[in-house]
């Protein structure tokens, strides 16, 4: 079972760590709690970024350190062979938020992070969190909140926007995944149907999908034959997209009936979920159920 | 990127599967100069969505009159809210049989479903469930051929035979471009094993582009047929006209959130003219982004109003609102009414920057909204 549950002990590294976006969220995860131990930068000779000591390598770093997670901030075309490196280490979870992994690339990654029996989320995830605790990615302090509602979502915005909504009206996240949106990825929705079905803290579960692919068709199997007993809340973009063409997310391409909204929906509703059309629709569904404390 | 049936066939011919001879036309008149293999010929239009038969734009042509006649109605039709812009003239294969066989990249098994059917020509959604064969393999070129050989040892004719070499070359492409999908349907057979591809349906890899020379040089060179790759490959931001006909220009980041709002406007009843997500993260304070998008909607011939849509996680609202406010002035001449709902970061800094520069700023969603909705109630040009 893929257990998320990473908490304020959880010893991570940042490959790519000088880089733009390696200083930026290597500092927001560092304030928000989240242990990070070192980063990875093969070319500086910099002894630190943001407080944080960095190696040459991952195989230095956790030799160093103990790090059994990191979060990759390098380049779609250098994300396989810094996963790789990760995974030789001995790291056990990787987080990729970078976008435009060539899709063969994450095929070869998924049977790395497999065969090795590690946890890979992304890519193109804005991350993950247990609000309160510790976040890995991207994940906006203003959306997270401490609270009963277990969240999955392919896109990042339109998860801010959601979790934002629902913290405003007292409605936290337990475990925020964001799954990510390529076509192919680490950790689908399904994936993650045990953990939170076991999860003391999780009494319902929010999924962001969108069009293209069968992620959510797959999910909603999923939960039929684990039984999953508690309420599951869905709200999928797209539904007026047209069809061949990708929108923004490599994964949310039409093509025939392959992918498209009315599948997914129709899907979801079998399975005993709750699809909204809108975001507030959504909020107020949500709420409805959950808002009792 | 979903290629142009045109292109996948040029390309997979590159790579030795056998397609009928044809040609592309994008208007009428290069048909006098078009070089057509010997007829009769079928005329298809060339978009990137399935049910082209029914929708009339594939037609049989036994005469060059026919042919310009069929040309004359295809070109410039829509079809699924698209023109089409182009034709591929291509031989009539007859006397054949029809078979299916697809290489389809299989998100949740993490490697390639081959997928073959003794009968094709229609959708694989209406072929008999029991008639279907698939086995994932590997993503590599000898495991897919593998695969390829013990689905179509099934058939112990000619089909087989050429459902097995058809899988056997595709393989190789699939492997070698990078390839989502390779879809040939119908796969016509001659009675003695010979076989090519009456259509084809090929989906790359936008992602993979900078080591795929031969699709970027194809993107390249016909940019107006694929113009939101084009536009990612050149600005590196996904921007989608979803309706020439739309009035409310959306500028927002997220393509989740971006396509959640154009649902949410047309449900309201209202017309959007275009999807963006155009990643603040990539600004660096630099408005050319913008800029760009103000100068593409200006080509919206009915648009009436500008809605800025943003949740700034990460990204300074107060730097993004300078930005936005000297794109504007640049863009002078997309001269609408800019509603804004910013939520986020740096909110304070934004808002005297936004009002001096003319743009109504609001927190709520449904707020804005409403105000877009107003503007184009009293604002009709």
């Amino acid at each position: 079972m893929i257990n998320p549950r990473i908490d304020r002990s959880t010893p991570v590294i940042v490959q790519g760590i000088t880089g733009r976006a390696g200083r930026l969220h290597s500092r927001l995860m560092k304030e928000y709690g989240t242990n990070i131990v070192g980063g990875i930068s093969p070319k500086t000779d910099a002894k630190e970024v943001n407080g944080v000591p960095l190696f040459p390598d991952c195989h230095a770093a956790v030799r160093a350190t103990g790090a059994t997670a990191s979060v990759i901030l390098v380049g779609a075309m250098q994300l396989l062979a810094a996963m790789t490196e990760a995974i030789e280490a001995g790291i056990r979870y990787v987080v990729t938020p970078t976008e435009g992994m060539p899709v063969h690339d994450a095929v070869k990654a998924l049977h790395l992070t497999r065969a090795a029996d590690a946890v890979w989320v992304g890519a193109s995830t804005p991350g993950m969190a247990v609000p309160g605790v510790a976040k890995l990615g991207f994940l906006p302090n203003d959306a997270l909140l401490h609270g009963p509602l277990g969240l999955m979502s392919k896109s990042g915005t339109l998860s801010y926007e959601s979790g934002y909504r629902l913290a405003q009206r007292g409605v936290g996240q337990s475990v925020w995944v964001g799954v990510g949106g390529d076509p192919v990825k680490g950790t689908r929705y399904a994936d993650l149907i045990p953990f939170y079905a076991r999860d003391a803290q999780t009494e319902g579960l929010l999924i962001i999908g969108e069009i293209g692919g069968h992620e959510e068709e797959d999910f909603a199997q999923a939960l039929i034959a684990q039984q999953f007993a508690k309420p599951v809340f869905a709200l999928i973009a797209g539904s007026s997209a047209p069809e061949g063409v990708t929108m923004g997310h490599a994964g949310a391409l039409v093509h025939g009936s392959h992918g498209s909204y009315a599948a997914k929906r129709a899907a979801l509703e079998a399975a005993g979920a709750r699809v909204y059309a809108t975001l507030d629709d959504m909020v107020n569904g949500v709420c409805g159920v959950l808002k009792k404390h | 990127m979903y290629l142009l049936e045109h292109d996948a066939k040029t390309l997979l011919a590159s790579h030795g599967i056998a397609v009928p001879a044809g040609v592309m036309v994008t208007h009428a008149r290069e048909l006098a100069s078009a070089d057509l293999a010997p007829g009769p010929w079928v005329v298809k239009g060339q978009i990137t969505a399935g049910g082209r038969g029914k929708a009339g734009i594939i037609r049989k042509a036994a005469t060059r009159e026919a042919v310009a006649e069929a040309v004359a109605a295809i070109l410039g039709a829509t079809v699924k809210g698209r023109t089409v812009n182009a034709v591929r003239i291509e031989q009539q294969v007859r006397e054949v049989e029809e078979a299916y066989i697809a290489l389809l990249l299989d998100a949740a098994a993490g490697g390639v479903r081959v997928i073959m059917c003794a009968h094709g020509g229609m959708d694989i959604e209406a072929l008999p469930a029991d008639q279907i064969r698939s086995a994932v393999a590997e993503l590599d070129a000898e495991a897919i051929r593998e695969c390829v050989r013990e689905i179509a040892g099934a058939w112990p004719d000619a089909k087989g035979r050429a459902l097995r070499d058809a899988g056997e070359r595709l393989a190789e492409v699939f492997v070698a471009r990078e390839a989502m999908l390779v879809e040939i349907n119908p796969l016509f057979v001659h009675g003695d094993g010979s076989w090519v591809a009456g259509d084809a349906k090929l989906v790359t890899d936008d992602s993979a582009l900078a080591r795929q020379p031969e699709i970027r040089a194809l993107l390249e060179h016909r940019a107006a047929a694929y113009p939101e790759a084009a536009i990612k490959l050149e600005h590196g931001f996904d921007y989608v006209v979803v309706d020439p006909e739309g009035e409310i220009g959306l500028l927002t980041t997220g393509a989740g959130l971006s396509m959640m709002l154009i649902d949410e406007l047309r449900q309201q009843g209202l017309k959007p003219y275009n999807f963006l997500d155009i990643r603040t993260g990539g600004m660096r304070g630099d408005p050319g982004r913008l800029v760009s998008v103000l100068r593409w909607m200006t080509e919206g011939r009915k648009l009436r109003v500008l809605l800025i849509n943003i949740f700034a996680g990460i990204t300074d609202l107060g730097e993004f609102s300078r930005l936005l406010v000297t794109a504007l002035r640049t863009v002078s001449q997309l001269d609408v009414p800019v509603v804004a709902r910013l939520v986020g970061n740096g909110l304070p800094e934004a808002r005297p920057i936004l009002e001096a520069g003319g743009v109504h700023l609001y927190t709520d969603l449904g707020a804005a909204v409403a105000e877009v909705k107003q503007v184009l109630q009293k604002a009709p040009r």
